[in-house]
């Protein structure tokens, strides 16, 4: 698992960012906190592009008008070297933006898509209109319940149309594929209930395809695994997502 | 088949409504394209108006149904609003803008800036419009059959096989109006490179007419692709085969891949000749040459046709692509910023010292260079795959591609009806009913999609009618409240501006004020060399350009 | 077809076996035993199984006797065939048939590439038992070095981790041996359940596209040629088999027919203007 960072990505795109992920196994990134931070970041490089062009079109519109009727604007005639300036300057600058996003964008692909060593593994599958979820064991339930300070990965597919896992509130989403199966990791670093919905059209009960996301600390998790353990005891419905939708 | 076609057609003299629909005049093509397309913009914009209102608080509204035609309410709200969705969607992209841009404003425009009669092939440009008209009616029989349609313009599989709505009406839409524009595509793509007036080299030509080369470009190479999906999902449903069937062998992710590989590219068929009207009323409002055409043609127009068949996984960010293919093309989304940024300066830089004179058509202009901005700055997170995987189907994508398709494209469209309404009917749309429908369109459309976006970083979900306490959390569905009543209230103000507009229009062009010749002042070939309005043949005698003249040679 | 005659064929394996058992130990031979066996014992509920892990804690210990945790196994895609080493039927089949595979794998190298790992579910089988197991199966060296034999250490482990990946056996007394599906479990680097082919129908191209499919997140650039192979086919959980990918073939196809539209339509107006214009030629010269 550790060596997944390294080849991740295509080996011929590697930038000195490849070795953040490595802190990873030191120290849990949550996905949800660096999102968070690199949409601050991200908004900023927009306003910084977005005044100057806003700022000019108005200015320009303003400032141009016409003074009289029939008067014809200045030719404006690049020499060749301008012409290219105007080519290769340009772009060197949105190319550099564009790397700088690519970075950011990058670090924090690899927090999302690289999962920590000892998460819990929950499987999820997709059914119109339901989630279910599949903590292994026999235990399963109809909501998302996790331990507050464990990483969990989810393991997901669907059951008939492709269906989404969106928690909007841990910035994290993933579809579930009929066929394929498909993950996503998130860490629930505090107490918090939260609404997992669905974010790929999936029919008519599409907008009301939801559950909760409760992150319990451990103590009341603990009571939660043993109430669902007691429930489902001497029953050996492992791993079989047909028997887990049967429970609800 | 000639190009003399002109001859027999009776154009604008000609009295009949037979003498329309057999018509093969490229000015008469180009209206009835006009009308089909604003046909399905109203119905498409009234399934929007449905939408909003569904939408304005949590819960049903009750209301959604009437409009789909469901008037008995057999259908439940969500099974009605999923099919105005999918009207709203495939109309708007299939029926309206692809056929604005590419049948209206093409069919008028392209031949007349390049000093042609008409285009090369005029009887396949009429096929062309009636397969249009056939797939509209075909569209528009949604409303009238019982088993709706509700796959939404993409028609994913499985749910299109799956579903018991009519995913049939969807694929023979999409065939019909696939295989009209490429029609059209042939068509145009060989008037403008056989056709041009003597003299007439290829940094001359309009920017208009470069758009619609490259645009039509890309559509030609990519729709067969899109047909083929649908009709491999036809078989699939009605056929019994498993082409997307993952227990057969199939996979819905590949289905996923070839809709976009043409999906993605047909946004440049929006946006490319959106912004070449664009380009063209600006330039010739300010009167001024366009600033680094080179630049802006064989970088950003032309380089966006290369650069749009290698970005089409951003649509699939969350969609169990390989990690490494979501990060390649990350970077290759990306690069979509140099194409447009040389673009954008250059249509930036054409105000520069021009001399502005504000019609309605300059006016919406304007507000295209507003809208080309916000929604190309929301894209660029888009672009990123690690920030979509929280704004994937989200409100914030909704709003962005509303900016850039929606408005941009569209107000474009509509500004080029403005300003080329004297040369259709020699008459002026340019009034103050058009100026008040104007900003209230202004202050319609900033206060629907500006709501959105922020409900959008909130993770407000796309195609939703409910956002319950019970499906989004108790604070979100209070504070979502708040943004949806606003967006409604945003698409009422919207719809008054476009119905004044639209009134202004079939009022002005049959009692508008006339205006003289080429009252915009123009150096280009539609003002200066044909009949006016333009007549049969476009032009009274032929047309030949010398070596220095340009489209956009105001100063000496 | 495929999928549901590969079941069959289990069955049919199974029944043969029982009514074999039962005729030679004399019992009535010409009762169907059919109530006996249920056949859904004898498949992998793939679609069920997909993604899942073996503990990566799981201790096996190997047929040079040492112990190692399932987790030294990760890093490269792997092969696991849950089979037992004391008997001469179809276990023995079941690692030779794919040794016989491997041979015509070529896009991956075993060793190199992906590794091969039988693991015992007979809780009597021993490193002894394995390693004449191993020479039993006379290995091609380049096999041989890539393949493990191990054993489980615990029962417990036994019995959870092949549920884990969904494998279902018994022990038919009356023939003394087990009764259980002929199954190739492909295992991507991190240990992920990525596939399961069975003996009975996967053929050698079989094999290597699950291998690549186990290993596609860790493609490299120089293998294009392997990203490109994995595109033309896709899987069929119907009938356990790579069948190729018509609808890519036919997207390919749509976009070659755009491109040759596009030539196509700009080269026919080019050739007719051409013949144009000389016959304007002639008539200019008529006149």
């Amino acid at each position: 698992m550790h060596k997944w960072p390294k080849r991740l990505l295509l080996s011929s795109l590697a930038l000195p960012l490849a070795s953040l992920p490595a802190m990873a196994a030191e120290k849990i990134i949550s996905p949800t906190h660096l999102w968070n931070e690199i949409w601050q970041e991200v908004f900023y490089d927009l306003l910084l592009i977005g005044i100057p062009f806003g700022l000019a079109a108005v200015y320009m519109m303003i400032r141009y008008r016409a003074k009289s009727p029939g008067q014809v604007g200045e030719a404006v005639n690049l020499s060749p070297a301008a012409a290219w300036g105007w080519i290769l300057i340009p772009c060197a600058l949105f190319l550099a933006d564009d790397l700088l996003l690519f970075g950011k964008g990058w670090t924090l692909w690899n927090v999302q898509r690289v999962v920590p060593e000892n998460s819990v593994e929950v499987k999820v599958t997709g059914h119109q209109w339901y989630f279910d979820f599949d903590y292994g064991k026999g235990v399963t339930d109809s909501e998302l319940v996790v331990e507050v300070g464990k990483p969990v990965v989810l393991r997901m597919t669907s059951d008939d149309v492709i269906h989404s896992f969106g928690m909007t509130e841990y910035r994290l989403k993933e579809d579930l594929i009929p066929g394929r199966i498909t993950y996503l990791w998130f860490y629930p670093d505090k107490p918090l209930v939260t609404e997992v919905d669905c974010m790929e059209f999936c029919g008519t009960g599409h907008s009301q395809m939801a559950t909760k996301v409760k992150a319990l600390p451990t103590a009341e998790y603990q009571a939660w695994l043993g109430k669902h353990k007691s429930a489902s005891a001497g029953d050996l419905k492992f791993a079989s997502q047909s028997d887990g939708a049967a429970s609800k | 088949m000639t190009t003399a076609t002109y001859d027999h057609a009776p154009a604008h003299s000609g009295g009949g409504i037979g003498a329309w629909i057999f018509t093969t005049d490229h000015k008469r093509v180009g209206i009835l394209y006009l009308i089909g397309s604003m046909a399905a913009f109203i119905v498409a914009g009234l399934m929007a108006i449905g939408i909003r209102i569904e939408q304005f608080a949590p819960g049903e509204s009750g209301l959604i149904q009437y409009f789909v035609g469901d008037i008995g309410k057999r259908m439940t709200t969500g099974d009605a609003y999923n099919t105005a969705l999918y009207f709203h969607g495939a109309a708007m992209i299939l029926g309206f803008l692809i056929p604005g841009l590419t049948g209206f404003a093409a069919n008028y425009l392209v031949p007349t800036m390049i000093g042609a009669k008409d285009v090369a092939f005029p009887r396949i440009n009429a096929l062309s419009v009636w397969l249009f008209y056939c797939g509209i009616i075909l569209a528009l029989l949604t409303f009238v059959i019982p088993d709706k349609p509700d796959v939404m313009w993409t028609g994913y599989p499985p749910y299109s096989i799956k579903t018991a709505g009519n995913t049939a009406l969807y694929v023979f839409t999409v065939h019909l109006i696939g295989f009209s524009s490429i029609l059209g595509a042939v068509n145009f793509i060989t008037t403008i490179i056989y056709m041009r007036a003597p003299g007439m080299g290829w940094n001359q030509l309009n920017m208009f007419v470069w758009s619609i080369l490259t645009g039509l470009t890309i559509q030609l190479i990519f729709v067969p692709v899109l047909a083929a999906a649908v009709t491999l999902l036809l078989l699939d449903k009605y056929v019994g085969t498993g082409f997307f069937d993952s227990a057969r062998g199939g996979d819905p992710l590949l289905y996923e891949n070839l809709f976009w590989f043409y999906s993605h590219p047909a946004v440049y068929v929006i946006f490319l000749p959106a912004m070449g009207l664009v380009y063209d009323i600006v330039a010739t409002m300010a009167k001024k040459n366009i600033f680094n055409y080179k630049a802006a043609v064989y970088g950003g127009m032309c380089g966006l046709v290369v650069i749009s068949g290698e970005v089409w996984v951003h649509h699939l960010y969350v969609a169990g692509m390989p990690n490494w293919l979501r990060i390649g093309m990350t970077m290759t989304t990306l690069m979509i910023s140099l194409p447009v940024g040389l673009m954008v300066l250059s249509l930036w830089g054409t105000l520069y010292k021009g001399a502005i004179t504000y019609n309605v058509a300059m006016m919406y202009a304007g507000l295209c260079f507003v809208l080309l901005l916000f929604g190309g700055l929301t894209g660029i997170p888009l672009a990123v795959a690690s920030m979509t995987v929280h704004f994937a189907r989200t409100s914030f994508v909704h709003a962005h591609f509303h900016f850039i398709m929606a408005l941009f494209a569209a107000y474009a469209v509509f500004a080029s009806v403005y300003f080329w309404f004297p040369a259709m009917t020699g008459r002026t749309a340019d009034n103050a009913v058009s100026k008040l429908a104007f900003w209230l369109n202004v202050i319609g459309t900033q206060l629907t999609f500006w709501p959105l976006f922020i409900i959008g970083v909130d993770g407000m979900p796309r195609r939703y009618w409910d956002y319950s306490p019970e499906v989004v959390g108790a604070v979100r569905s209070e504070n979502w409240t708040f943004y949806h009543h606003l967006s409604t209230y945003g698409a009422a103000i919207t719809a008054a501006g476009i119905f004044l507009m639209i009134v202004g229009w079939v009022y002005s062009a049959f009692a508008g004020a006339h205006v003289g010749r080429n009252p915009w002042g123009s150096k280009s070939l539609e003002w200066t060399h044909a009949s006016y309005p333009i007549g049969p043949g476009n032009f009274p005698e032929e047309v030949a350009v010398s070596a220095d003249w340009t489209p956009y040679n105001y100063a000496k | 077809m495929g999928r549901f005659s590969s079941k069959l064929g289990v069955v049919a394996i199974a029944l043969l076996a029982v009514c074999a058992s039962a005729g030679t130990a004399g019992a009535q031979w010409w009762r169907p035993p059919v109530s006996d066996i249920d056949p859904r014992l004898m498949y992998i509920d793939e679609r069920g199984v997909l993604g899942n892990k073996i503990d990566p804690n799981t201790q096996l210990t190997d047929d040079r006797g040492r112990t190692f945790r399932w987790e030294e196994m990760l890093g490269k895609p792997f092969i696991l065939v849950l089979s037992y080493y004391t008997c001469d039927g179809s276990c023995s089949a079941v690692n030779s048939a794919l040794a016989g595979l491997l041979k015509d794998v070529k896009a991956m190298k075993p060793g190199e590439d992906f590794k091969i790992l039988t693991v015992s579910f007979d809780r009597h089988d021993t490193q002894e038992t394995a390693v004449a197991f191993k020479e039993h199966l006379s290995l091609p060296a380049s096999l041989a070095s890539a393949w493990t034999l191990a054993t489980f250490k615990s029962e417990d482990d036994l019995k959870k981790q092949t549920e884990r990946v969904g494998f279902k056996f018994f022990w038919s007394p009356q023939d003394k041996s087990f009764l259980h599906p002929g199954a190739f479990l492909f295992f991507s680097p991190e240990g992920k359940l990525s596939r399961v082919l069975y003996q009975q129908d996967a053929s050698s191209r079989d094999v290597e596209l699950a291998l690549l499919d186990a290993n596609l997140d860790h493609i490299r650039v120089t293998e294009v040629g392997n990203l490109l192979l994995t595109l033309c086919y896709s899987y069929n959980f119907k009938d356990g088999k790579y069948q190729l990918n018509i609808p890519l073939y036919v997207g390919v196809g749509a976009l070659l027919f755009g491109v040759l539209t596009l030539s196509g339509s700009l080269i026919f107006y080019k050739l007719r203007r051409k013949g144009r214009v000389m016959k304007g030629a002639n008539h200019a010269q008529m006149a």
